[in-house]
């Protein structure tokens, strides 16, 4: 019988169950470190960097979680603030490797060349389109979800879901090939 | 142009599955260490109870009401003490088990199966 996320976390709660914990790790670390990488613009060691302390954050903070969202949703606002405080620190992002990121595509589900310009397009959005991109049409937040990860309004999420949206229509209607 | 549909589609399948490669390893080993079981203050509730029961019995002669109570169970018959003793191995036996439960995840688990 696989353990519910909630069952991991109960055990965590009441015997301080590293192992339970470390179960959660696994379960969603991929798609922890996803957003990360896509927030960095792929930058895979920062992105890693902040995805354990915001794992690490979230084990000792476990308390406060209180089932209200998924727990997925709680761990994306964590790295999220991570990544925040870290950019707030750095006061710049780094570049793209592009290359690394493509080793890491499944080659049977989309076409290569699509992939490409799909990535490259979304890491040129601005940051909170990005994000809220990332958030919502590809980790399938909903809009509510997302507010409270990004902690801003639901109407800006919406509205960034549909800029980021127009404008990746557009970068990839002007690259697709003929 | 592209239509939402499809652009959300291939959004998603732009999402690779990134393997784990020892990163949860990491994050394991950035953990504090788990909470240090409170065994000493166990003991020492466990000891001070056993010396205040030991000082209100000796204050109260309790001493004289064990050895008459012992002396009155000698007088008893074999299969009643037996029962007796059966009993008390029971409510024992189900404070462990309860006990047991409580402090197993596995054991807890199997008790949340629905058939």
């Amino acid at each position: 019988m696989e353990l519910t996320d909630a069952d991991l976390i109960a055990r965590v709660l009441a015997d301080d169950d590293q192992h339970a914990f470390g179960e959660l790790v696994r379960r969603h670390q991929s798609s922890v470190r996803g957003l990360l990488r896509q927030l960095t613009r792929t930058d895979l060691a920062l992105a890693d960097d902040l995805a354990q302390e915001a794992f690490l954050r979230a084990y000792k903070n476990i308390r406060s979680f209180r089932g209200e969202a998924r727990f997925s949703t709680w761990l994306y606002r964590i790295a999220y603030n991570c990544f925040r405080e870290d950019a707030r620190r750095r006061k710049e992002l780094v570049g793209v490797d592009e290359e690394q990121w493509q080793a890491e595509q499944d080659p049977q589900t989309i076409d290569p060349g699509l992939r490409h310009d799909l990535m490259h397009a979304l890491s040129l959005l601005p940051l909170n389109e990005r994000t809220a991109v990332v958030l919502c049409c590809q980790n399938g937040l909903s809009h509510d979800e997302a507010a409270r990860v990004l902690d801003i309004p639901l109407g800006t999420v919406k509205t960034n879901v549909l800029r980021g949206r127009e404008k990746l229509k557009r970068t990839l209607a002007a690259w697709a090939p003929n | 142009m592209i239509d939402d549909e499809t652009l959300d589609r291939q959004l998603r399948e732009t999402v690779p599955y990134i393997d784990d490669d020892g990163f949860t390893a990491r994050v394991m080993a950035s953990l504090p260490a788990a909470r240090p079981e409170s065994r000493w203050l166990r003991a020492v509730i466990l000891l001070g109870l056993a010396l205040i029961g030991s000082g209100v019995a000796c204050l109260i002669g309790a001493g004289q009401v064990v050895r008459e109570g012992i002396i009155e169970l000698a007088t008893f018959p074999i299969w009643l003490l037996l029962a007796f003793a059966f009993g008390c191995g029971l409510v024992v036996g189900a404070f462990a088990v309860i006990f047991a439960i409580r402090k197993t995840p596995e054991v807890r688990d199997l008790t949340r199966l629905e058939f």
